[in-house]
């Protein structure tokens, strides 16, 4: 088939891109095509500053690589020196300062290079299209768009994409398919008007939040608690949002938006500056990037503890801060409505904030979107908002939000009168639909190639169910598990549903299996609580068949007859990276963060990992002769809980194979697992148990020597040295280890067993556990 | 009119056998506490509550207390009773060197307390509350009222008495509307109504020193806006002797079905000059520092009640003529067998003293610990026994005056229609005994507060100072052949009570409604779990008893010991399988339908 034949079904290929401008979007998005596979340019014109961004982006945390190789496909250069380098590249991203004369310069200095067909996007958050490219060659407004990512670009999913009456569909394709399928992107497609979707809300939704918290005098703890969670809203709320993206932010972003907005905005009325914010940036108390805190600051007590203290929006003053106690919000915690409803000054907050905000919202539906599904996914993507406006306005009821606007004599949006008590998101026949502007609903149809578990669990029942998982018929004879517990700890109730999913499929109720979940962690690991509990009241016998079930559910997994494919996202830890590790294969998120975090907890891998992975790493190529190689490299893994902070990452760590997948887009992640399942069917044989060769009593003692070294220069704990001496003896095949015989895998699995028992009776042990629950950090006892 | 002994023979035991004196002396200050420098004390303690307190508990109970224009009189003999109680110095028992005390451990002051709770409980009420006052002072008190009023509440001259209550807020304090507005000299003018306060007002001390919860201007709703205040009934003048009379009167005091001669009082503060004690809006963290001590005296007060109530209705059991044994005479001799050869005369005996030496056994462990929770220099140690007496407080509270109240109410049957009537003195007990389940937290809250606080706190943290060493007992004596018939239903019941933990715990952290309905329940089987392994120590020291001199005493711990076993502890499959069956049946009647 010809290349052309092609054209129309595939759009033209990224092979290479270009970012102009190494501030810290420029530079992030350029890490991004990178991690991506795309070897990327990137320019600056400061000479020097391209390549000691990459730099700094490789010390950075959160880290805007997701693996250091990646970082060799930017190649950093000087935007005067290196322009004739642009010439190769498919796709030029330009992030410079957000001045439109400079902007336009600069892509009339593109027009002389680039090649033909190539892209040219903009990643401004302010300027319009239209401005961008007036006085430039039609040539490159087909060529041209914007591109607005959201920082940090490798972390926040939300692309704004805007195109020009002129621009190219097969441009506006390409990049949206590459930022999609490569980038990992979720694409809004958005209008030309200021501050496109995500901005333009969130900017209002900020004014309002300071505005009213000012005007009913809430503290900022106040505001913050009711803003958050109560919305479904991070639980830094606004003022905490504020110090998190810097308060000098602020007033460039207002300007901007004043500057562009349409007369009788309602934004408009609602800009105000406050004299507190002001003084807090003159003092250069701008947020936590500054250094000096912003609202909220850290100061030290007598005793040296380190005491929040949150400002006084009246007074300007910092006192410490104290966590609101208010009826509303105990009320109001789960219900929205109560919530706005409620006489207290919370609940006024609250109706007051969410009245502006969603008649905003509602308001500009059409002017900024086509639907009112554009504007959800913007402000979930790009604002971490759980809900987005009109998922939002559906919790408090569309006739509700209404009836309120009235009752304050305000205006109600077209939008909601013409929903009137119906709901803008709604489930017909298995089906999510929305609620259109021509008054029907439609079905909210998803991207080819994207298959969300939410989708599946709309339209179907579960094939089994119990309290902490769940098992779906995703179509075409696979099944996924699914987790569903807090934190999506693995609990005996998910054990037992892995064990009934497999006598299910050992009869023929599906033909491969996908462990896959919608979360935004695919297993913290064990039910820490719940262990804790059970050794507290000394239940050793139920924690040692919660050990034995764990492998015992697991081995069932490997070993039965159809394949098993682990499909994780976010954090996969623990016992959580053991059931992954027991699949036939993964197809990982690009950001999974896998890993054998046990001693941190005082504990060792109990559920097979110790046994897998010096599988794995006997196995693998280019280690020298022997059992010393791989149980150093394991030994080291688990000894200090390396956790991969990518898929990347953990591929080189073996957590992952070479033959394990990665996708860039979550929504696409199901899809490619199940893919990959499918594809093992053909043929499928299950994994014998087979056997390990152990370095025995030796290899334990050179361990136990190393661990005492690092006791000695202070840099193992009494109690890791304990947890160490346990880890040795069982990577070692205990004190019947032998490294001339085979040793079989089960020999070391019951080592394991007994190894995590000695440990959980351990109070050094059980101080851990408690510590990682209470302050989420581990204790170095 | 009823008798007492105190059982120094059997609080001896404890305190050897039981109590682990060596754990004791290893703290700082108990260093000298042996047995030795205890049975005199405890001799002394028993003569003031035998012979001067007990022969008032029932006149008290008759004549009451007295209320005349603000003005409450104990009834007679009640003030040479105190004058006594302070002179020998025992109000300071238990108290700080620094202030005038003697700085004996809770483990040796818990005996006298129990003594003076079978004398005469209402009495002991004066010095008990000044007690509670003592240890909130003392604990966050400022050194210049520290200074000024310890000595005198040690000493005795003044008493205390704790002020929370209010007309329409008992358990639920963040309702309190008592308002304290700051002087801008460091003092607080107190305004506010509190009823039931104990030993509110009388005519035993010179000075009454009232700790009392306000609300600040400023404060925040709720409990975490309550402040702790110190307002004496008379101002100390420069010399520290009672001045001007403060702004708080007694109303009234309240007509009580028990402890008659305690005077309850309602208290009226008007604009009374007081002083904060602890930080603003910390009063509650205050009054929790006294809970645990205030909670076990009250337990106390159950245990204290069913031994005098044992001991009388032993006595008359003895005593008492009256048919013949059901299996034949047993005393040919005389018109008629005493009661005590019939089955369920000796069932109700054997019930009482099975629980009031179990309950000793545990009270006094249960106060090493605090002992250990306040001296020990190493912070793990005051921790680990900090997580014991935070989780036996609720249980120690409730059991021991639910038992108390149980065994009070069998003394009075022992005794048939003579239990009825006043004269013999049996019916008092019962209703003495009756409050110590309501105050001090009822024992339907002190039931939520092990279920709902306890259990859940750091992941069950204070459970494994129960659960692991009770295990460890258990597994160490398995192979014990002579132990056996203690060990193995004790394992029963551990095992049990591990079961209901873990699923009180599950369902309770899913649905508050169901831990709700376990608890009451649930503290039960704790309790008698608890007392089944204090019970097992006991067995053991007197299986090693019985070769020496005191073979009766022991033979009698055995017996009762094989009873509480074979009789008493079972009960608890019974509420395991009462825990287990949930909550249901309690939410499913319409509140209507009520």
């Amino acid at each position: 088939m010809s290349a052309a034949g092609q054209e129309g079904a595939h759009p033209p290929a990224i092979r290479r891109a270009a970012v102009i401008g190494a501030g810290v979007m420029g530079a992030g998005i350029a890490a991004q095509i990178a991690n991506a596979g795309t070897p990327v340019l990137l320019l600056d014109i400061v000479p020097g500053a391209a390549a000691r961004a990459v730099q700094t982006m490789l010390k950075a945390d959160p880290a805007p690589f997701m693996h250091r190789a990646a970082a060799k496909r930017v190649q950093p250069g000087d935007l005067d020196a290196d322009f004739a380098k642009l010439a190769e590249c498919d796709w030029i991203v330009e992030a410079i300062v957000e001045r439109p004369d400079l902007k336009r310069a600069l892509y009339g200095r593109l027009e002389g290079v680039r090649k033909a067909g190539s892209i040219v996007s903009s990643n401004t958050s302010t300027i319009p299209l239209r401005d961008l490219t007036a006085g430039l060659p039609d040539r490159f407004a087909a060529d041209f768009l914007i591109t607005h990512f959201f920082n940090p670009p490798r972390y926040m999913r939300l692309l704004e994409l805007v195109a020009g009456p002129a621009t190219r569909p097969d441009a506006v394709a390409a990049i949206r398919d590459f930022a999609d399928r490569a980038l990992g992107k979720t694409v809004v497609e958005c209008r030309d008007t200021p501050g496109f979707i995500a901005n333009r809300i969130g900017t209002l939704w900020l004014q309002s939040a300071i505005n009213h918290a000012v005007d009913l005098r809430l503290t900022i703890e106040e505001a913050d608690a009711v803003v958050g969670r109560p919305m479904g809203i991070p639980k830094t709320g606004v003022f905490g949002l504020i110090d998190l993206v810097g308060l000098d932010l602020m007033p460039h972003v207002a300007n901007s938006l004043l500057a562009t907005l349409p007369e009788g905005d309602a934004y408009r009325a609602l800009h105000r500056e406050h004299g507190t914010i002001t003084g807090l940036i003159a003092a250069g108390r701008t947020g936590r990037k500054s250094g000096k805190g912003g609202f909220y600051t850290r100061a030290k007590d007598a005793e040296g503890n380190s005491l929040k203290r949150a400002i006084d929006l009246w007074t300007g003053e910092d006192r410490p801060s104290a966590k609101p106690s208010l009826e509303s919000l105990d009320l109001g915690s789960r219900n929205l409505r109560a919530l706005a409803e409620h006489p207290d000054r919370g609940g006024r907050y609250a109706r007051a904030v969410l009245l502006d905000t969603l008649a905003y919202a509602a308001s500009l539906v059409p002017e900024i979107a086509d639907d009112v599904t554009a504007v959800d996914a913007a402000m979930r993507l790009g604002y971490a908002w759980k809900y987005g406006p009109f998922e939002l306005i559906d919790r408090l009821g569309p006739g509700w939000l209404a009836a309120a606007l009235r009752a304050a004599d305000r205006p109600v949006p077209p939008l909601l009168e013409l929903a009137g008590e119906r709901p803008f998101y709604r489930t017909e026949a298995g089906t999510l639909q929305f609620l259109g502007l021509d008054g029907d609903y439609h079905d909210v149809v998803r991207p080819e190639g994207v298959l969300l578990l939410a989708d599946v669990k709309r339209r179907s029942k579960p094939l089994a169910r119990n309290g902490s998982a769940s098992l779906w018929d995703i179509g075409d004879g696979v099944a996924c598990l699914e987790f569903h517990t807090k934190m999506n700890a693995m609990d005996p109730d998910i054990l037992a549903l892995i064990g009934k999913a497999v006598g299910m499929g050992r009869k023929g109720a599906f033909r491969a299996l996908v462990i896959h979940n919608e979360g935004s962690h695919f297993s913290a690991g064990a039910n820490l609580g719940l262990a804790l509990f059970a050794a507290n009241i000394a239940a050793w016998g139920e924690i040692e068949g919660l050990v034995e079930g764990g492998q015992k559910a697991y081995r069932a997994l490997r070993e039965a007859p159809f394949p098993v494919v682990g499909a994780p996202s976010g954090m996969a830890l623990g016992g959580g990276c053991e059931v992954l590790l027991h699949c036939d294969a993964v197809q990982a998120h690009a950001e999974s963060y896998i890993g054998l975090v046990e001693v941190g907890v005082g504990l060792i891998p109990g559920w097979g990992g110790c046994t897998t992975m010096l599988r794995r790493w006997s196995a693998a190529p280019g280690l020298p002769k022997g059992p010393m190689p791989p149980l150093s490299k394991v030994f080291e893994m688990i000894s200090t809980a390396q956790v991969a902070k990518s898929a990347f990452e953990a591929r080189e760590m073996l957590l992952l194979r070479e033959g394990d997948g990665i996708t860039m887009n979550r929504d696409r992640l199901l899809a490619d697992a199940k893919a990959r399942a499918l594809a093992l069917v053909e043929g499928y044989e299950a994994p014998k148990p087979g056997t390990l060769r152990v370095a025995g009593p030796t290899g334990q003692a050179a361990l136990r020597l190393a661990v005492d070294g690092f006791a000695q220069l202070g840099k193992a704990t009494p109690h890791d040295v304990v947890v160490c001496g346990y880890l040795a003896e069982t990577l070692t095949g205990g004190a019947r280890g032998d490294f001339i015989d085979e040793t079989p895998e089960d020999a070391i699995l019951k080592l394991e067993r007994q190894s995590f028992m000695a440990l959980v009776r351990h109070p050094a042990t059980l101080a851990r556990v408690e510590h990682m629950l209470e302050t989420g950090r581990p204790l170095r006892n | 009119m009823p008798s007492y002994k105190a059982p120094l023979r059997d609080m001896r035991f404890v305190l050897e056998q039981v109590a682990d004196l060596e754990r004791l002396r290893a703290l700082p200050g108990c260093e000298e506490v042996t047995t030795e420098l205890v049975d005199p004390i405890m001799e002394e303690a028993a003569k003031l509550c035998e012979e001067v307190l007990l022969p008032l508990n029932r006149s008290g109970d008759e004549e009451g207390c007295h209320y005349e224009n603000g003005v409450v009189r104990t009834p007679a003999g009640f003030r040479d009773a105190y004058r006594m109680l302070r002179e020998g110095g025992w109000p300071a028992l238990h108290c700080d060197p620094e202030y005038g005390g003697q700085g004996l451990p809770r483990t040796v002051s818990l005996l006298f307390e129990e003594m003076m709770c079978s004398a005469n409980l209402s009495f002991g009420m004066y010095p008990g509350l000044s007690h509670g006052a003592y240890t909130a002072l003392h604990a966050f008190g400022s050194e210049a009222l520290k200074a000024l009023y310890l000595p005198r509440l040690v000493s005795g001259e003044w008493t205390g008495t704790m002020c929370l209550t209010e007309p329409h807020c008992g358990t639920d304090l963040g309702l309190i509307r008592t308002k304290a507005v700051p002087e801008g000299d460091g003092s607080y003018r107190i305004t506010g109504s509190k009823i039931f306060i104990s030993a509110g007002e009388h005519d035993l001390a010179e000075n009454i020193v009232h700790l009392v919860l306000a609300k600040l201007p400023d404060a925040p709703p709720g409990v975490k806006g309550i402040s702790l205040f110190l307002v004496p009934k008379f101002l100390p003048d420069g010399q520290g002797q009672p001045g001007a009379r403060n702004g708080v009167s007694c109303a009234s005091i309240e007509h009580k079905m028990g402890i008659k001669a305690s005077a309850t009082c309602a208290m009226n503060f008007d604009e009374a000059t007081g002083w904060l004690v602890g930080a603003p809006h910390k009063g509650l963290r205050a009054m929790f520092a006294m809970m645990n001590e205030e909670r076990l005296a009250v337990g106390i007060q159950g245990l204290g009640l069913a031994e005098i109530s044992y001991q009388n209705a032993a006595a008359y059991a003895k005593d008492r003529l009256q048919g013949r044994a059901l299996g034949g005479t047993r005393y040919p001799e005389k018109p008629a067998d005493p009661i005590i050869v019939h089955p369920d005369v000796r069932r109700m005996l054997l019930t009482m003293r099975a629980s009031i030496e179990g309950c000793r056994a545990l009270g006094l462990l249960t106060a090493l610990e605090q002992d250990v929770a306040t001296r020990s220099t190493d912070p793990a140690t005051r921790q680990e026994a900090e997580d014991y007496v935070a989780l036996l407080t609720p249980v120690v509270k409730a059991l021991f005056t639910d038992l108390g109240s149980e065994a009070a109410n069998l003394g009075m049957q022992v005794l048939g229609g003579h239990g009825y009537i006043r004269e013999w003195g049996m019916e008092q007990y019962v209703r003495d005994a009756r409050i110590a389940q309501i105050y001090e937290g009822t024992n339907g809250i002190q039931a939520l507060d092990l279920v709902g606080r306890k259990l859940p706190a750091h992941a069950g943290r204070y459970l494994r100072r129960f659960f692991h060493p009770v295990l460890d007992y258990i597994e160490s004596r398995g192979e014990d052949e002579a132990m056996a018939e203690f060990i193995l239903p004790l394992s029963k019941a551990f095992g049990r009570l591990q079961q209901c933990t873990a699923e009180v715990a599950r369902r309770g952290f899913a649905d508050p409604f169901e831990a709700g309905a376990a608890a009451t329940d649930y503290l039960r089987l704790f309790g008698l779990t608890a007392l089944g392994h204090v019970w097992a120590r006991m067995a053991e020291a007197s299986l090693r008893g019985l070769e020496g001199g005191d073979a009766d005493f022991h033979k009698a711990k055995l017996a009762t010991a094989r009873f509480f076993f074979a009789r008493i502890l079972p009960q608890t499959g019974a509420l395991s399988a009462a825990i287990l069956a949930g909550g249901e049946t309690l939410r499913a009647m319409e509140d209507a339908a009520f």
